[in-house]
């Protein structure tokens, strides 16, 4: 599950390249890759804590697996986003647009077509990646604002469409998907039921992550993040790079979103394309720390569970809270949690005070 | 055609307002490349100042956005300072995060001081309309607020290039480093140009109060629009934001006729994602930034 070592091969990586394009002649050494047991080490990890996770369930009451059902799917919400945002640095605020996209995918197949909620969560994958990749093309030539602006107008966009199609979405007024009796396609998970697909659904998103972080792919990903020119001097083919993973990205969002259709049953426009949801997975890699695979879990599960408590302890103004939280916490920790550990372990330098001077002005 | 007309009109001038608000938007965008997601927020907040002072003093919305501009002024100036400051060279997720963080702060604080209904601020004539040939109707209070749109964008395009304190903006947002050796205190600068933008905002702010509803759930909305408007005309330029406003408004004014439903919004992002796409530079030509390789 854990592989923030990989930061160093990748930086390695880069500086080999370097002294090739200088010497071409130079031998080309064997790609750098932790040893067998480095490299299982993070998976057995990652299998405990889904184990964790099952033992967990048996443990918690009704509103507590709720909760804990929430927070995995932003830990696979989180994970999904850090796949582009974190990896490659371009941040997509439409995020939500892909989480709506596959939660009306799902509609469309359980309501129109009648079909079993096991073939619309793949056909939510395939219809939010496809629309992702179809979008991405010309919207990823755009960098830094200019990217992150055009997807959140994607987003708002599909918000409107939707609400725009009462037939087919039910419109603003919201859809239900027939989730008992006889015409329903698939009944309804329950709620363990649900814990069990959001834990899995987010253990198959940071699995994921986790193969692409440590392939060959993880470190073109993040050569772009570095200098996409030199990336693409390097003969990484940056645009189908970063589409294919923007598509991937959009495609894990997507399930989750379809999981979500189906575990609230009735579902609007307004809710399936919050613009807080995005946020919300932004402000979990962020803090979390990005471009590694624990950051946006440990960041998701910190986020959602503040968010939650917050709930239930300051009633009228948790926002108000959570919203003072997110500044005082980027101040403090704009490079996210795990980088912040891995920093200062590695300079023995851990005053938070000194952090906040890194990017003052 | 009056209605296609009358719609068009009023567009235009709900497009100089909301030119007004994407003004500043664009300001901080294109100087600072901060994109501050609380803009609405402080918009809100000049309606919920000019709204006060009408109730404690009687004092005409139109008049109260002077104070509203002055007190958004100041808190701009003292965020940008103190707060923004300290992570203005961080990548840009991290500053959308300190505005997010901002806009919930404002937003859910306005919403326990004065609760989520929505309020105005009455006027004796705001409501009167004159009535031009061919029974096309001009709303006063709306046309009060254009006319105060447009000469606050226009003395900001005098601020911006006959002051020296607007050369120093400018020149800020052109190269900081440059900037500073020659003298230029970044800090003060940039807090300068948050606390305009700002009270830019507060005054539109107040200038909406008196012609329309408004609650603090309005702010993302405000956002939205001034994210819009400020592409459509080019980042950093003002007179392109306001150019951006109006054509936003327009849009709006006259899709709104002939398009069912919100459809009109989904066109307004189409447009929004078709211009980045195809020229990130606006509409309205040369943004002073247009060459800036962000981080």
């Amino acid at each position: 599950m854990t592989n923030v070592d990989s930061e160093d091969p990748a930086t390695e990586v880069t500086g080999v390249a370097g002294t090739a394009a200088a010497a071409p002649v130079a031998e080309v050494p064997a790609p750098i890759r932790p040893d067998g047991l480095r490299r299982a080490l993070p998976w057995a990890v990652g299998l405990l804590a889904l184990a964790a996770g099952f033992g967990l369930q048996t443990q918690l009451y009704t509103g507590q697996e709720r909760t804990v059902t929430t927070v995995f799917m932003f830990v696979g919400l989180a994970a999904a986003w850090n796949l582009l945002g974190g990896y490659t640095g371009y941040a997509s605020f439409g995020q939500v647009g892909f989480f709506g996209l596959g939660g009306y995918a799902t509609v469309v197949v359980m309501v129109h077509a009648h079909l079993s909620f096991w073939l619309a969560l793949p056909v939510a994958a395939v219809v939010a990646g496809g629309f992702a990749a179809l979008v991405g093309w010309p919207l990823l030539r755009l960098r830094g604002h200019y990217f992150a602006v055009a997807t959140l107008g994607v987003a708002e966009g599909l918000r409107e469409v939707m609400t725009n199609l009462p037939r087919l979405t039910g419109g603003g007024a919201g859809i239900t998907i027939p989730t008992v009796g006889p015409e329903a396609p698939t009944r309804w998970l329950g709620n363990d039921g649900f814990y069990v697909l959001f834990l899995l659904l987010a253990a198959f998103v940071v699995a994921t992550a986790g193969i692409v972080a440590s392939t060959p792919a993880g470190y073109a990903l993040r050569a772009i993040h570095q200098d996409e020119e030199a990336a693409a001097a390097m003969g990484i083919n940056t645009t189908v790079a970063k589409t294919l993973v923007f598509a991937g990205s959009a495609a894990l969002t997507g399930m989750i979103g379809a999981a979500y259709a189906f575990q609230q049953v009735t579902i609007y426009p307004e809710r399936l394309f919050d613009v807080d949801i995005t946020v919300l997975m932004v402000v979990m890699v962020v803090l979390g720390g990005s471009g590694t695979i624990l950051g946006p879990v440990l960041g998701a599960i910190a986020v959602a569970y503040a968010s939650e408590w917050l709930r239930q302890h300051f009633t009228a103004g948790h926002t108000f809270v959570l919203g003072a939280l997110i500044i005082l916490a980027v101040i403090l920790l704009p490079q996210g949690f795990t980088n912040y550990v891995r920093d200062a372990t590695k300079s023995r330098r851990f005053s938070l005070l000194e952090n906040v001077r890194r990017y003052r002005l | 055609m009056t209605q296609l007309v009358q719609a068009g009109l009023y567009g235009l001038l709900q497009g100089c307002m909301l030119g007004l608000i994407a003004v500043g938007f664009s300001l901080v965008w294109g100087v600072m490349n901060v994109v501050n997601l609380a803009h609405g927020a402080f918009v809100v907040v000049g309606a919920y100042v000019a709204f006060e002072l009408h109730d404690l003093f009687g004092l005409d919305p139109f008049l109260g956005s002077v104070p509203a501009a002055l007190a958004l002024f100041v808190f701009g100036y003292l965020t940008q300072r103190y707060m923004i400051n300290l992570v203005v060279n961080a990548p840009i997720f991290i500053t959308l995060l300190l505005t997010f963080g901002l806009q919930l702060l404002l937003v859910n604080g306005l919403i326990l001081v004065f609760t989520a209904d929505y309020r105005s601020v009455p006027t004796r004539y705001a409501a009167d309309s004159l009535v031009l040939p061919g029974d096309v109707r001009l709303p006063l209070g709306r046309l009060i607020a254009a006319l105060i749109a447009v000469g606050l964008t226009v003395a900001l395009g005098y601020l911006m290039r006959r002051t020296r304190t607007g050369l120093a903006i400018l020149a800020t947002g052109m190269d900081r480093g440059a900037a500073r050796l020659m003298g230029i205190r970044a800090r003060h600068v940039y807090a300068l140009t948050f606390g305009i933008a700002a009270a830019l905002a507060g005054g539109a702010g107040a200038a909406v109060g008196a012609v329309s509803t408004f609650s603090p759930a309005d702010a993302g909305r405000f956002t939205l629009f001034s994210f819009v408007a400020a592409v459509l005309g080019g980042l950093g330029n003002t007179s392109g934001a306001l150019l951006g406003g109006l054509v936003l408004g327009l849009v709006e004014g006259i899709g709104g006729q002939l398009l069912p439903g919100t459809l009109v919004n989904a066109l307004a992002f189409a447009v929004l994602v078709v211009v980045l796409a195809i020229r990130p530079q606006g509409i309205a030509g040369r943004a002073f930034y247009a060459s800036r390789v962000e981080a």
